[in-house]
């Protein structure tokens, strides 16, 4: 039944430095969750990107929201009913990689 | 009770948008602590004397299912949502919204613990 939701989960999950995702429905539980993220966050980050809606009550667009700690980052989505959470993790070689390019762009 | 416990508790209240009521009470249904919003809707039924009893039945009959003791009934109402955490020798009750945060809810499971520990200790014969 929630096939198509795997597969969407895994394509995130393909994506550069990304460690975990899951998405939520309106009701802040957890539809589906791939990779190193816990699915009690779910109701969390559904409150933190209501709470971030309020900001621009009059905004059409889903905000989005991204936390940084450390190496890590987590990026919240709300679109209508659906709240999408991923969770990025620096590994140094993409870190590296990232601060040679910026170097070279400066010169 | 101590103060600092309902203080707790009155901010987890506020923490979590759309919920009215949080209520401990032991498994015969006599309430220990009760927070609620005062601005927010009436909800008394939750304090009604057949509304603890009945979950502990429901819970000691969810268990027998073969799935594990059961810890959490959610009830969806066309204007409310109660959440009912068995965590006996406490029942923990948050009676909120039907549009609530239920994941939220179910985060604050474990953020408790601490402080039921302490009213458990009430609660446990010596």
């Amino acid at each position: 039944m929630e096939q198509q939701l795997e597969k969407v989960l895994s394509e995130i999950l393909t994506q550069q430095d990304t460690v975990g995702a899951l998405v939520a429905n309106r009701q802040g539980l957890c539809l589906g969750a791939k990779g190193n993220i816990n699915p009690n966050v779910s109701g969390i980050g559904m409150a933190i990107s209501e709470q971030v809606a309020k900001l621009e009550p009059n905004s059409t667009l889903p905000a989005t929201v991204c936390l940084y700690s450390g190496n890590k980052r987590c990026v919240i989505q709300k679109d209508g009913d659906i709240t999408g959470i991923i969770y990025k993790q620096t590994t140094p070689a993409t870190a590296t990689t990232a601060a040679t390019a910026s170097t070279s762009a400066n010169n | 009770m101590s103060d600092d416990i309902k203080k707790y508790f009155n901010d987890l209240l506020q923490k979590v948008s759309g919920l009215y009521v949080i209520q401990i009470a032991d498994r015969d249904g006599v309430p220990l602590l009760r927070v609620s919003n005062s601005q927010e809707k009436n909800v008394d039924f939750a304090l009604m004397p057949s509304f603890i009893p009945t979950f502990t039945t429901a819970c000691d009959q969810a268990s027998k299912l073969g799935l594990g003791r059961n810890k959490t009934i959610i009830s969806m109402y066309s204007n409310y949502q109660v959440v009912q955490m068995n965590k006996l020798p406490l029942i923990l009750t948050f009676v909120g919204a039907e549009d609530c945060n239920t994941g939220h809810i179910l985060a604050l499971e474990h953020q408790v613990d601490d402080y039921l520990e302490e009213i458990k200790l009430a609660v446990i014969e010596p």
